[in-house]
């Protein structure tokens, strides 16, 4: 009696070809989940382990020498920001060590006084040219009322050190 | 001509389906309704924090799946019987959550270009939470390899108890590593919530209905693949009854 597996039939079992064929999808599937976990963990190591350098802590701290690209945190001084020629000046400011920033365009995001942000870029003297901007926000969440604005005013930011 | 039947696909849903569904319903309902109209801007955000009444419980929700499909994975290794129920559990909630948590990264990649005024940064946070999504993938991958579904189970339910040790990792990643992504606000390292009454209401609200949206999905989603199962065994026994019906006739 022939029992080969049919493969016309509605009812009939996977035939192994078809079985062989999503077996190595899934292999090919693993490869490329394999090739991005390893992507990932160069970029996690390379990237985020230390993602950026407090103001205060340029030429201070390991990696965060000043001849090199770096990603700098702080935040944005009350009343320093300009804007001219399509560039945005700012000043940032971390444990009473302020560095002035100068970036080529509109920020963007929520960019604004008082907020933290991380500069990318490299320090030109005394100031640091930044080509990209990341704004950070705070785990805080205040429903947005006239009250609230003149609660900010009574506590400037300029105050804040991070 | 064949006369014997594999058995047929009735439908999947219960009473306790029916229950998860009209919960889920109402819940994202509000979600939807409260989250775009009676919730108030951020005073910094603005409408922004909207995003977050689906990026926090989607992220909240893709954990859990992790964590079920860890715990299910334990115990069809540590039973006795290994209960295939237990595999499928894990296989379904795997598959859901991988599904949370691509939503959380759209949604957070959504949020983050408007904020942060970019995309995507390689951050501890965003950086732990691809890995995890990718770590997923693979389990799925691995259960596709083949073989018989008590070697599936083995070797899925070992990678998902190696996943499910990623979860502590990404979640104190903003702690333990200097982030752009904020800390947590709900779960917040002093415990303190700093977030406006009906914001919390509405951020609460939505974990709890995408929580029984998972486990309305995992629940059907286990009994088709219970279904799949019971196919597949039966499959050889009517191939067999037929030949020896046509051998017969």
């Amino acid at each position: 009696m022939d029992l080969t597996p049919r493969t016309s039939s509605d009812n009939a079992p996977l035939a192994p070809r078809t079985k062989a064929k999503k077996k190595w999808r899934y292999v090919a599937m693993l490869v490329v989940v394999v090739s991005a976990g390893g992507f990932i963990v160069s970029q996690f190591l390379t990237s985020a382990i230390d993602f950026y350098c407090n103001v205060d802590e340029i030429g201070s701290r390991v990696g965060c020498e000043e001849d090199r690209r770096l990603r700098v945190q702080g935040n944005v001084v009350e009343g320093s920001i300009s804007e001219s020629a399509n560039k945005t000046t700012f000043s940032l400011v971390f444990n009473n060590k302020t560095i002035d920033v100068i970036y080529d365009g509109d920020p963007g995001g929520i960019f604004q006084e008082c907020i933290p942000v991380v500069a990318h870029g490299r320090l030109q003297g005394d100031t640091f040219e930044a080509n990209r901007i990341e704004v950070r926000h705070s785990n805080e969440y205040e429903a947005a009322n006239a009250d609230r604005i003149s609660e900010s005013e009574v506590a400037p930011c300029s105050q804040q050190v991070g | 001509m064949t006369t014997t039947e594999l058995p047929a696909i009735k439908g999947v849903g219960t009473q306790a389906t029916r229950l998860y569904g009209v919960l889920a319903l109402i819940a994202l309902g509000w979600v939807l309704v409260g989250g775009l109209f009676f919730t108030p801007e951020d005073v910094v955000q603005g409408d922004a924090v909207r995003i977050m009444y689906v990026h926090v419980p989607t992220a909240w929700t893709a954990y859990l799946a992790f964590i079920v499909t860890g715990v299910a994975s334990a115990c069809w290794l540590l039973g006795k019987k290994h209960s295939m129920g237990f595999d499928r559990v894990a296989g379904a909630s795997a598959e859901v959550g991988v599904a949370f948590m691509a939503l959380t990264l759209i949604s957070g990649s959504l949020w983050g270009r408007i904020t942060w005024g970019t995309f995507w940064v390689w951050d501890p946070r965003l950086t732990t939470t691809a890995f995890l999504f990718v770590t997923y993938l693979g389990y799925l991958a691995v259960r596709g390899l083949g073989g018989s579904p008590h070697q599936r189970a083995r070797r899925s339910s070992v990678v998902a108890l190696l996943a499910v040790l990623e979860i502590p990792l990404v979640h104190f990643s903003v702690v333990l590593w200097r982030s752009l992504h904020q800390e947590a606000s709900v779960l917040s390292p002093d415990g303190d919530i700093k977030m406006d009454g009906i914001m919390l209401f509405t951020l609460l609200f939505g974990v709890f209905g995408f929580s029984v949206l998972f486990a309305w999905l995992v629940s059907h989603r286990q009994r088709i693949m219970a279904m799949h199962d019971a196919q597949r065994a039966s499959a050889l026994e009517v191939a067999m009854a037929d030949r020896l019906q046509e051998a017969s006739s």
